[in-house]
């Protein structure tokens, strides 16, 4: 473990943030908010410092894969910190702990906010809240790798530790080339999802923040009641792209090539009967009791209720705390669920799941076959026993995350319900939860501890748990330059 | 004809064997010193002891006057190299036993034409193919495949009271007119082969072949006495290389398929490769667990691990426990013979299957296929009709075709015809034959 090549990365990385912070400056010194000169002090002492720190610490050696694991946790950690300097050098937040979280909660796509009049922001740190959003959603790390194919060998253990899902997929032979592609279906979709909100009658400042949000699976709205007064039409564009941010990008590419159709790949097929069933759920539910009114609106609220936890977007179109109990347990148990592996959605992954539930139906068949050799697959192809195992473990240790947090933020006062709820919402990066952080509050009243617990988790919740759990594995720390690889 | 044969293993011996019977001139060539020797006191062949792929020794073996080679040692490499190195002699047809499926698949990077192949056979995929037919046919004792699958010949055992029995082969055609879509090519009694002729009877407990498309082959066992038969579950007892490719058919067919293997690193790669049977790791012979896994309930079974013993013995217990069709693989020859007598319903061997394969798709002059069947002596054979044949453009009654042969079926494009005697053999047509050995070269005559 070397602490020289983990600064060196980490502050290179910071080169990259402070540029979109003088992007931003930009665009906030043409609306003239005021707030325009926060964001070139804060790029100019974030580049300062990430550029020293990089020219100082050069070395020639390869990243090792317990490095990767310190690199990309570090990076995340110290983008947060510079990330919550625009906060408070315009003022809009006073307590250092507040801003990290506004945006550690914008880098992991979280989309929990701590400001409650949205629309009393700066143009300026409203675009920097989605720009946070969109780099964080594809990975910074992914970004850095596409732009410098200096990160070499190494740079496949850092895209290994970033992307969301067990085994990221390899779309060319080159990791600075798959992660190209994959930033070019990203803006591809991006841009596509701006010109239909502006012809759906957003204004261009609205379309950009949305279509960032939307994209990254985040959830921050540049609109205090989020979604829920836009026009049906944005509403149902917005179903459309949250679903296909949910959607793994490496397939996007292969579906858009011609290589594989959508239909053939089998999380594919799960995800979305999960995300069919759950909303055909509510949307009955919903029509029985009068929640909604109107058959559209019902199968509108809850194909966007239902997508926006699922994808952990954790936009609103309605109150779902209003919903029947059986409509809010469905979204419940969809916190956990996730999107695609390889997509900007959060969660355990829908690929885990799946094969959760494969591994549970061959338990079972044990039971009835003592000597059964059986085989978990995916797309037909087996998945080897010790990955399976490990999906297993992720899962529960996923679960033990969330309760921990849940204890940890109830020690800090608050009720259970809110607490689990707090918890879950931030491992899944989905943003609004339950009681008092349901989708109508904000996390503004909450002590800093509490906001402290939550940052932590947000970013463990992103990192996919290892990443960061692994840092405080002892065995990482010793037997130095004892194991390369 | 000068046949070289590289290997002198089970499979190289009978393919020498039936080679030289057929009064080819044979040349064996092995680097066993045992094997050199067998083959020799036991063959009319000459044997040469040396490494197959080697130019030298081909020399020796003076494989360039010879008009094919055969390399069929149990090394997939060696065979290939000999086919390449003969290939580069002059030999003109040259086959290669190969069990890799890497280097015959359609997409793999050398092509046979590159290796000089015309033919590979993989043994352990024939005698899948002809145990799966067994095992799907519960009545049929033998099943061979002609024109591509299209016609099949079948053997079968006559029940006491069948709808056939007691008739004569005329009377069939007239009763079961528009329902008998079959040849009777041979009747097997007491022991004794004959060709039937229009009068002759058949009897309860008869063996008899016959001779139809294979999509009129289903309602051939009712006729014989045998009720309809549906293979819904079926179980492997070996994860051998065979065993797989039995899976792999059954999965195919729709066939709830269990295998079970001892050796677990096997059942992992089992498990792997076939993903809708269940794979246990289990004994072959563990008849708690055969029985704990429904062995008495299933349609089929197969005993195909790698030891005779075991096979026998495995498909003994669940012939006991109530298995509705039970089948042994069987290596060594003289094994087969106690097949009948210890029980089982039918029995394959792998060497057989693996002669025959590569027989039947030698294209030798005008014959196509020959099947050779393991308890007669009949052969059934696929002659192409060519535009100078003798039999062309005659009407089949007026052609003096010899009284120990009977002809088949005709195929003429996607058409299958059952012969009468007013029926015209044009040139193009496919013709199988069936026919005892001493008519052969009688038949062979009227196709050149």
């Amino acid at each position: 473990m070397s602490l020289r090549k983990v600064a060196n990365v980490v502050g290179l990385l910071q080169a990259f943030v402070a540029l979109a912070m003088l992007a931003t400056g930009l665009v906030a010194l043409g609306y003239g908010d005021g707030d325009a000169g926060a964001f070139f002090v804060a790029a100019a002492v974030t580049f300062l410092v990430g550029w020293a720190t990089y020219m100082a610490t050069r070395f020639d050696e390869d990243v090792t894969t317990r490095e990767g694991f310190a690199i990309v946790t570090m990076a995340w950690v110290a983008t947060a910190v510079f990330g919550a300097l625009p906060y408070l050098l315009s003022g809009t937040l006073d307590s250092p702990v507040a801003a990290v979280f506004e945006a550690m909660s914008g880098f992991t796509t979280t989309g929990a906010t701590v400001f409650s009049d949205i629309e009393a922001l700066p143009h300026g740190i409203l675009l920097w809240r989605s720009m946070t959003h969109w780099i964080g959603g594809m990975g910074i790390i992914v970004l850095v790798i596409a732009v410098l194919p200096y990160l070499g060998v190494g740079g496949m253990q850092l895209f290994r530790a970033e992307v969301p899902g067990p085994t990221p997929e390899r779309l060319r032979p080159r990791i600075t080339q798959t992660a190209k592609l994959l930033w070019l279906v990203y803006f591809g979709l991006t841009a596509v999802l701006a010109v239909l909100y502006l012809a759906g009658g957003m204004g261009p400042f609205d379309a950009v923040n949305h279509s960032f949000s939307t994209l990254a699976t985040g959830g921050f709205s540049t609109r205090n009641t989020s979604m829920a007064d836009m026009s049906p039409f944005i509403q149902w564009v917005t179903i459309l792209f949250m679903y296909l941010a949910g959607v793994n990008y490496a397939l996007h590419f292969r579906a858009a090539t011609g290589r594989i159709l959508y239909l053939r790949d089998e999380e594919w097929r799960f995800f979305t009967t999960v995300l069919l069933v759950s909303a055909a759920v509510v949307t009955v539910l919903n029509l029985l009791t009068g929640s909604s009114t109107g058959a559209e609106s019902a199968v509108r609220d809850g194909l966007f209720q239902v997508l926006a936890i699922t994808t952990t977007t954790g936009y609103v179109s309605a109150d779902y705390e209003q919903w029947v109990p059986g409509a809010r347990m469905v979204l419940f148990a969809l916190f956990f669920v996730g999107g695609m592996a390889g997509s900007t959605s959060g969660g355990v992954k829908a690929l885990r799941v799946m094969l959760l539930l494969k591994a549970v139906g061959n338990e079972l068949r044990r039971h009835l076959h003592p000597r059964a050799v059986l085989v978990a697959r995916i797309n037909g192809k087996p998945i080897k026993g010790e990955v399976a195992a490990r999906i297993v473990g992720f899962v529960i240790l996923y679960l033990l995350l969330c309760l921990a947090g849940a204890l940890a933020l109830a020690l800090t006062g608050i009720d259970p319900l809110t607490a689990i709820g707090g918890s879950i919402a931030s491992v899944g990066n989905v943003g609004p939860a339950f009681a008092g952080l349901g989708p109508t509050d904000n996390y503004g009243w909450m002590t800093s501890p509490g906001l402290g617990v939550l940052t932590f988790l947000m970013l463990v919740g992103r990192l996919e748990i290892y990443t960061v759990v692994l840092l405080f594995h002892p065995e990482l720390w010793k037997a130095r330059g004892a194991f390369h690889g | 004809m000068r046949v070289v044969v590289v290997g002198a293993g089970e499979v190289g011996f009978h393919l020498a064997q039936r080679l030289s019977e057929e009064h080819q001139d044979v040349v064996v060539i092995d680097s066993d010193a045992d094997q050199v020797e067998h083959a020799s006191q036991h063959l009319d062949v000459q044997v040469i002891r040396g490494n197959g792929a080697s130019i030298s020794v081909l020399k020796r073996a003076s494989v360039k006057n010879a008009s094919m080679l055969m390399a069929v040692t149990s090394q997939d490499e060696v065979n290939l190299v000999a086919c390449l190195a003969a290939k580069r002699l002059g030999v003109a047809y040259t086959v290669a036993r190969i069990s890799n499926p890497d280097y015959y698949e359609p997409d793999s990077v050398l092509s046979r034409e590159q290796m000089g192949i015309d033919l590979v056979v993989n043994p352990e995929r024939e005698c899948a193919r002809e145990t799966f037919l067994l095992l799907k046919n519960a009545a049929f004792t033998q099943v061979a495949e002609f024109a591509g699958g299209k016609v099949q010949l079948v053997g079968l055992k006559v029940r006491e009271g069948a709808p056939v029995a007691g008739r004569t082969i005329r009377n069939l055609r007239e009763q079961f007119e528009g329902g008998y879509h079959y040849v009777t090519a041979a009747i097997v009694r007491d022991g004794k082969t004959s060709i039937p002729k229009p009068d002759s009877t058949i009897e309860a407990g008869d063996l008899i072949y016959l001779l139809a498309p294979t999509a009129e082959m289903e309602a051939v066992p009712p006729l014989a006495g045998y009720d309809r038969f549906r293979l819904k579950r079926a179980m492997i007892a070996g994860g051998s290389a065979e065993g797989q490719y039995i899976a792999e058919l059954l999965e195919e067919h729709g066939v709830q398929c269990t295998i079970l293997d001892r050796d677990r690193r096997r059942c992992v790669e089992l498990a792997e490769q076939l993903p809708r049977s269940l794979v246990l790791h289990a004994d072959a012979t563990d008849l708690e667990l055969l029985e704990m896994e429904g062995v008495s309930g299933v349609d089929g079974f197969v005993a195909s691990t790698g030891n005779d013993e075991t096979n026998l013995l495995s498909s003994l217990l669940a012939k006991e426990a109530g298995a509705r069709k039970v089948l042994s693989l069987v290596h060594k020859f003289e094994y087969l013979k106690l097949v009948p007598a210890v029980g089982v319903d039918a029995s394959v061997s792998p060497r057989i299957a693996a002669v025959n394969a590569i027989l039947r798709r030698v294209r030798r002059g005008r014959v196509v296929t020959v099947a050779s069947l393991s308890r007669i002596e009949a052969e059934a054979i696929e002659f192409v009709v060519g535009a100078s044949s003798r039999i062309a453009g005659k009407a089949l009654r007026d052609v003096a075709f010899p009284k120990e042969g009977v002809v088949g079926t005709i195929l003429r494009g996607e058409e299958i015809i059952l012969p009468r005697g007013n029926d015209v053999l044009l040139p193009g047509d496919d013709v199988i034959v069936f026919a005892m050995p001493e008519a052969i070269p009688e038949i062979e005559a009227l196709f050149d």
